[in-house]
């Protein structure tokens, strides 16, 4: 297995980066790019495990790197719990590990997993006495947990600011930033957050091509912002996650949490365009450091120019896999295999060339390693037993997307659920939910492709400028649509 | 044998689910509090959908998961600091709104 390297940083990456800084990581002095996230300078200096799982103490690394999965936490500057993937790295910082015993690298703990092979459950554990049951409690408490309080004095309360806007965007993904455009074109004022720090959703990936082969994600994506930043009436807040959406009230609320302020907004439409999370295929050691999502692969390799490892395994059959490995070939990674039922005829082009090592009508049983993954088990379809082992540094594999319903199902929206597309929020053709003020698209409402969520981003930003202000030009934009 | 691991957050297995689903946990909200899937850290974002789909397996039809586990706020861990304090919400200058 390779060792951690940098690539050569795309001129066009969307992901910024600054000079060389150095950083503390448990005592020892290690090198980043200023700006970069931490998770992506740990990654790059070879830290394989950030973290322990709660229970089995297994190795915890980043799998997603977009915000949403708990293996990057860690301790920063003593505050504990800190999200490493959305952290920007800086010189000076002081960062730890947290869980595991005597130290998260090496954990004794970890022999609980092992005791436990199958699985524990806890449900009838130490039950037998009340005694049993008191100390096994005390036992649980010192292994689980999220690492030690605070050690600093705590960072002053954010100032609170309430918003006006007749319409807020939530997510600034392709969806929402096209929401945003058609009501901005209309003269409404538009307030749009974005839970990370940079704005694209899945414009940000190498990989993405949302107006066929010829256009890259990271092409729209500046054409889609440098349009957006135009317009007076559009306010973009990046690192401001919308944290809740109040749906029952006489007046919409919805609250977010700037990296500075904390945010009361109360719009008269909300526009959810939230996307979808994405999470990791079901099969044996799932959770190894070393499978990641396929876009978490790659905003780490193509985004930030950081390779874990090598040879990579790619599996999927969707737009974000295959348009992940054709993005790795591009750059010279080698594939240790591409893991799909996907014809030929529908790779992108480099992907057809023979050189690229093609798995069909397997999948993956399991994943081997200690610490990190070092090769994976393929078998046949309706096959349990591998007819197929293939070493590798890194797994990207691709699962069904899981829609992020929950801001509007919290708001009163109503959710379906089809087993193709996970829970989806319901929406009728021009994007409206069953809340009266709230529209949804993309991801979110079941749309595949980016070339989809568009197309839905705009019908739910003119229906929802239609319903706040009747205008002739808007209705014939939105039966074009249609 | 190892792991399959369907919340990553709480460590809940594949097994777990079935375990579960034996003991009668056949719908997303009981299954959520019989194996603590979607009350870690990440809050559900990507074990639900797994366990949706285990559910409608299981039971043959989307109807088995038609229902997700109820939604509370806030959606991620925020520090307290984000609510603590004394102070007023202030109006945007830019905005039509009213301070309160």
């Amino acid at each position: 297995m390779a060792r951690a390297r940098r690539l050569e940083r795309p001129a066009d990456s969307p992901y910024p980066a600054g000079e060389k800084i150095v950083f503390q990581f448990e005592g020892r002095p290690v090198e980043a790019l200023a700006g970069e996230p931490l998770a992506v300078a740990l990654l790059a200096s070879g830290t394989r495990i950030f973290g322990r799982s709660i229970k089995y103490h297994r190795p915890r690394s980043p799998f997603c790197l977009h915000g949403h999965c708990s293996g990057c936490l860690v301790r920063v500057d003593g505050e504990p719990n800190v999200r490493s993937c959305q952290t920007p790295v800086h010189a000076g910082m002081s960062v730890e590990r947290q869980l595991g015993w005597p130290g998260t690298g090496r954990d004794l703990f970890r022999m609980v997993d092992w005791v436990f092979g199958d699985r524990m459950d806890h449900h009838g554990l130490l039950t037998s006495s009340g005694t049993l049951g008191r100390l096994g409690m005390r036992f649980v408490r010192r292994m689980a947990g999220f690492g030690h309080p605070p050690s600093t004095a705590p960072r002053p309360p954010a100032p609170k600011r309430r918003l006006a806007a007749p319409a807020v965007v939530i997510g600034a993904g392709v969806a929402g930033l096209h929401a945003a455009l058609e009501l901005a074109q209309a003269g409404l004022r538009v307030v749009v957050l974005e839970a990370e720090e940079l704005a694209g959703g899945r414009l940000c990936d190498a990989g993405c091509r949302p107006g066929g082969p010829a256009e890259t994600g990271w092409a729209a994506r500046r054409e889609l912002l440098a349009r957006l930043t135009a317009r007076p009436e559009v306010e973009l807040r990046t690192a401001t996650p919308a944290l809740a959406v109040y749906g029952d009230q006489a007046v919409l609320q919805v609250l977010a949490a700037g990296p500075c302020e904390t945010l009361a907004l109360e719009p008269e439409r909300l526009v959810v365009a939230t996307g979808a999370y994405s999470p990791l295929p079901l099969f044996e050691n799932n959770d190894l450091p070393g499978v990641l999502t396929p876009r978490a692969l790659d905003r780490l390799v193509c985004g930030h120019g950081v390779l874990p490892a090598e040879p990579a395994l790619v599996a999927g059959d969707g737009e974000e896999a295959l348009g992940l490995a054709a993005a790795l070939v591009e750059r010279g990674v080698r594939l240790a295999g591409l893991l799909t039922d996907r014809p030929e005829a529908e790779l992108p082009a480099a992907l057809r060339d023979p050189r690229v090592p093609r798995v069909a009508g397997h999948r993956i049983l399991r994943a081997r390693g200690g610490r990190w993954v070092e090769r994976v088990e393929l078998a046949p379809a309706g096959k349990e037993s591998p007819d197929l082992v293939l070493d590798c540094g890194l797994v990207a594999a691709e699962a069904p997307a899981a829609p992020a319903y929950e801001l509007a199902h919290h708001a009163g929206c109503r959710v379906v659920f089809r087993s193709a597309q996970g829970h989806t929020l319901h929406v009728d053709d021009e994007g409206r939910t069953s809340h009266g003020q709230i529209f949804a698209a993309g991801h979110c409402s079941g749309a595949g492709s980016a070339a989809a969520a568009r197309t839905q981003g705009r019908r739910a930003g003119l229906a929802c400028a239609l319903s706040l202000k009747d205008d002739a030009t808007l209705r014939e934009q939105l039966a074009a649509l249609r | 044998m190892g792991k399959c691991i369907v919340c990553q957050c709480e460590d809940v297995t594949l097994d777990d689910l079935e375990d579960a689903f034996e003991h009668g946990f056949r719908d997303l909200e009981s299954l959520k509090r019989f194996t603590g899937l979607a009350t870690g850290l990440c809050q559900g974002k990507c074990c639900v959908a797994h366990a949706a789909r285990f559910l409608a397996g299981l039971k043959g039809g989307d109807e088995a998961a038609a229902d997700p586990p109820r939604t509370r706020p806030l959606l991620r861990p925020t520090p307290v600091r984000a609510f603590a304090g004394p102070e007023e919400l202030s109006a945007s200058p830019a905005s039509q709104g009213e301070k309160r």
